[in-house]
């Protein structure tokens, strides 16, 4: 068994990204694995580490700084240049945003990415024509699942009730817990004169919305019991916002109960949230990031690799996951995953120990 | 109020075009030199401090020349001397002289919003003031004086509630105003924390007052004139009293559907908005939600403040404007016919504007180009915040919006002179003619400050059209008239409101920009129901329509 030794800044900024006190589940939508990247610089890649760290932290206006020097330093890689793009939308500044994509699609050719980011900012500036043509040109194989939701919205937009009731349809399955989507299709039938199909939609747009409020009002609920009282008594209000069917809920409930340090209590409902959505970057790292601090090394293993396959540039699943092979002995292992790490972010002086440590152990054998 | 956290919408290139109005505060020429008062001036503790008060122009001499009556409020600690709800006499020259103790209408406290009517049809308008913990009802007594006939007329009510939202309104069609009342939330000093002691009541990391989330919402009250002075409540008679609680603030009494019978939207903060449309029985039914009005397209709820009705597209239908707190837009509906409203905020261009916290709103041709412009008065209700984050001041601009026609909006950000840059706390706003000068005025209240009175001087040569009515089976006021004005290819419908803005009272007179049109025509419908309409009326005057026998009178004013 070796000692803990990884108690400085990096495992504690590890920690601070995977239960960064937020009280929802965040899904960034990052499509970094779809462009293709030419070999990457060391300076690029840690600043493009970093921006990923940001925009997790929904710190879009230090993300943007970031990804700019990422671009910078390597102009030819579309991957931190489509990050840059992205964050440039989230911070609301489409005009940017717009001439970034447009680079993305020089560097990289087309992509169904791109043409669903560009087709997004033509409807934010009341280009309906060709936020239709864009949106419904990757319509039929979505990149992400509010595609369906905003080629309806352009269509009714332009006029066009029964285009875009159609596309609503669409959305509201492949969206089905999504009150904002029920809402539009309910204004939709309205404005068609279907006024049954209407209240329908509207009956299940107030019950979504109040079951959103009433989530919100657990999670304060929640945070301030774990807060303030004994965890007993946490444990019983929390309780409220377990939803075994609900993957965003229980990965936020794994949440709050980790920000509280109750790791023992986290483990469940992320274990059951994997489980429901085997595609959440969110749920893996906090399963694993769970199992690391109670020292279940062993278990932590393949969620972190599953985070890192899911989000390569987010260091602090890559740096966790060097954390916990090396906890295992797995050296070998472990100076890959580390080296990886430092290169997302050279300024972490801990990981050089380690790895300094770990190369010079290579080379003695 | 919540930040809703939405991003400003990019601003596209400036239209370039000129705008002919141009406003500068005259409020201290005019002799508004005392400060409304309404809680400490560096800080609030508790929301009843942050939430302000309303202004109104009325001509409450009937001289033909609009007169002001400004609310203002207290501090917890103690009385502040001098301070009073003030009402201001037009001196016909620019100037204002208060005429409050001979009134009789000193008293300091905590009012809210206020509607002018003239509820018992004696020919005078009468005001009725919503404060915390209780409402009065002042009757005009036709001789300069008011009389408090809060409890005479039944309008007392047990127990503290915090008044917001006020409107007189004919829902039964009988010629005579009846009230609607809106409540905010249950609010005391002694149980609920002030600034710093709930350590919930935060915003972007600072300690801040508490509420209204988190707090108990209210629900509105109806009352029925009865026609000797006194009230009925029928909230519970009228389906009023079975919506579900919510923050009430601006409520304004309209026929939105064009149905002939007056509807009541009010702005709720952080809940859902109401919509009352009225069945015409004597009952309303709740349809925020079907009407489109009660949230944002997304089907958020937003921080109702305050309410404008107008028609921006003059398509002859009444378009609602909305404003809400910062880091959210504020929302423009377009009225689509049967009470079904859509939100065209974003495709309007209301979107580039996010920063501050709007209040008192109007939906106004400002510079006599035919198009109704958007203005709102805006101001922070956490002044601690500011010293952590300079980005969320205390005092802040005027918003103004020029319609491009199109339903296209322009924000003009220096263009329409320096009171609509200067940076104030305010809250009410009302719109008027006070210099008869065939422009639209405006008058605004300022937290701990003196008020702003905008005086707008509008060059072009613009065409314009005022319309006077007197009701005679309608209320006397005709609150609830809609009239459309035909000019120029354009058809725009304008409502005889009793409140509006931010908990205020706009000039009854009717103001319509005709832009190059000589002449014009109307379409009246009163609120008895009766239709009238008045063909080839020149340009550039007033008109007065009694109901039933057509203009009455016409006067020209100074240009």
């Amino acid at each position: 068994m070796r000692i803990v030794i990884w108690t400085g800044a990096a495992l504690f900024s590890v920690m601070a990204l995977g239960f960064s006190g937020a009280v929802r589940v965040v899904r960034a939508q990052a499509p970094l694995a779809q462009a293709q990247a030419p070999p990457a610089q060391t300076g690029a890649e840690a600043h493009l580490s970093r921006g990923v760290q940001l925009m997790q932290e929904q710190l879009f206006e230090a993300a943007a700084g970031e990804f700019e020097q990422a671009v910078a330093l390597n102009a030819k890689d579309p991957k931190a240049r489509l990050q840059f793009a992205a964050c440039l939308l989230s911070l609301g500044r489409n005009d940017e945003a717009r001439k970034q994509f447009e680079q993305v699609q020089k560097l990289a050719g087309g992509s169904r990415y791109v043409t669903y980011y560009l087709g997004r900012l033509d409807l934010l500036a009341n280009d309906y024509a060709s936020a239709i043509k864009r949106l419904g040109s990757v319509a039929e194989e979505p990149p992400f699942p509010d595609t369906a939701f905003h080629l309806g919205v352009a269509y009714i937009s332009s006029n066009d009730v029964a285009a875009g009731t159609k596309w609503l349809e669409r959305a509201v399955q492949l969206l089905p817990r999504d009150y904002r989507v029920h809402y539009r299709l309910a204004r939709a039938y309205s404005s068609g004169g279907r006024e049954k199909d209407a209240a329908r939609e509207y009956e299940l747009y107030m019950q979504l919305r109040d079951e959103h409020k009433n989530t919100e009002k657990d999670v304060r609920d929640c945070s301030s019991a774990l807060r303030t009282g004994p965890l007993a008594t946490a444990r019983e209000v929390c309780h409220r916002i377990y939803d075994p069917n609900d993957a965003d809920k229980l990965t936020l409930l794994g949440q709050l109960f980790g920000d509280a340090g109750a790791f023992g209590e986290a483990l469940e409902p992320l274990t059951r949230a994997v489980q429901l959505d085997p595609n959440s970057f969110e749920a893996w790292h906090n399963l694993g990031v769970t199992y690391f601090r109670v020292d279940r090394y062993k278990e932590a293993r393949a969620p972190l690799e599953k985070a890192v396959a899911l989000r390569p540039e987010f260091y602090g699943s890559v740096v966790l996951l060097g954390a916990t092979l090396y906890m295992l002995g797995d050296d070998e292992a472990a100076l890959p995953v580390l080296e990886r790490a430092h290169q997302l972010n050279p300024a972490d002086a801990q990981t050089a120990a380690v790895l300094e440590k770990l190369r010079a152990t290579k080379k003695k054998e | 109020m919540a930040s809703r956290g939405v991003k400003p919408q990019p601003r596209g290139k400036p239209s370039g075009l000129p705008f002919h109005a141009h406003f500068t505060d005259e409020a201290a020429h005019a002799g508004l030199r005392a400060p409304v008062i309404y809680g400490p001036p560096d800080r609030m503790d508790y929301i009843l401090e942050s939430m302000g008060c309303g202004v109104a122009f009325l001509d409450y001499d009937n001289d033909g020349w609009l007169d002001i009556f400004l609310l203002s409020g207290t501090r917890r600690e103690g009385p502040v001397e001098g301070a009073t709800n003030r009402l201001y006499k037009n001196n016909r020259d620019g100037a204002f002289v208060d005429v409050t103790a001979k009134a009789g209408l000193t008293r300091q406290g905590w009012p809210c919003g206020v509607t002018v009517g003239d509820y018992n049809n004696d020919g005078f308008e009468d005001l009725f003031i919503t404060a915390w913990p209780q409402n009065i009802l002042y009757r005009n007594n036709g001789n300069g004086t008011f009389t408090d006939v809060t409890e005479a007329a039944g309008l007392a009510h047990p127990g503290k509630r915090w008044g917001s939202g006020c409107t007189w309104v004919d829902y039964d069609r009988d010629g005579r105003l009846d009230l609607f009342v809106s409540n905010y939330l249950v609010f005391d000093f002694d149980k609920i924390p002030p600034t710093g002691k709930d350590p919930n009541c935060d915003f972007k990391g600072v300690p801040v007052n508490c509420g209204p989330r988190g707090l108990v919402p209210e629900r509105p009250m109806l009352y029925h004139n009865n026609g000797d002075g006194t009230f009925t409540d029928v909230t519970e008679r009228s389906g009023v009293s079975a919506v579900k609680p919510g923050f009430g603030l601006t409520a304004v009494a309209a026929d939105l559907d064009g149905d002939g019978w007056q509807d009541i939207y009010v702005a709720c903060d952080s809940t859902p908005s109401w919509v009352f449309h009225n069945r015409g029985d004597g009952t309303f039914a709740e349809q925020g939600l079907l009407s489109g009005l009660a949230v944002n397209e997304d089907g958020n709820e937003q921080a109702g403040m305050g309410i404008a009705i107008g028609d921006f597209d003059t398509d002859g239908r009444l378009d609602v404007l909305k404003t809400h707190f910062a880091e959210d837009t504020a929302a423009l509906y377009r009225n689509t016919g049967r009470l079904v409203f859509e939100d065209v905020t974003i495709r309007s261009g209301l979107g580039v504007e996010t920063r501050y916290v709007g209040w008192g709103d109007g939906l106004a041709d400002l510079d006599n180009d035919g198009l109704p412009d958007l203005f709102w008065v805006t101001g922070s209700t956490f002044p601690e915040v500011e010293r952590k984050h300079p980005e969320f001041p205390h005092k802040t601009p005027r918003v103004l919006f020029r319609n491009l026609g199109g339903g296209k909006f322009e924000e003009l950000l220096d263009a329409a002179g320096p009171a609509i840059a200067e940076a104030h706390c305010s809250r009410g706003v009302a719109f008027g003619d006070f210099d008869n000068d065939g422009d639209l005025d405006i008058l605004i209240m300022n937290m701990n400050e003196p008020p702003s009175l905008l005086r707008n001087d509008v060059r072009g040569g613009g065409h314009w059209l005022k319309v006077k009515l007197v009701g005679t089976r309608s209320n006397a006021s005709a609150i609830g008239a809609v009239v459309v004005a035909v000019y120029g290819g354009r058809r725009q419908a304008q409502a005889v409101l009793a409140a509006s803005a931010y908990l205020s009272c706009s000039d009854r007179r009717l103001h319509f920009g005709l832009g190059a049109a000589a002449t014009a025509e109307l379409e009246i419908v009163w609120p008895s129901g009766v239709r009238e309409s008045v063909k080839n009326l020149r340009a550039d005057q007033l008109v007065t329509v009694k109901e039933g026998a057509g203009v009455v009178a016409r006067e020209r004013f100074r240009s």
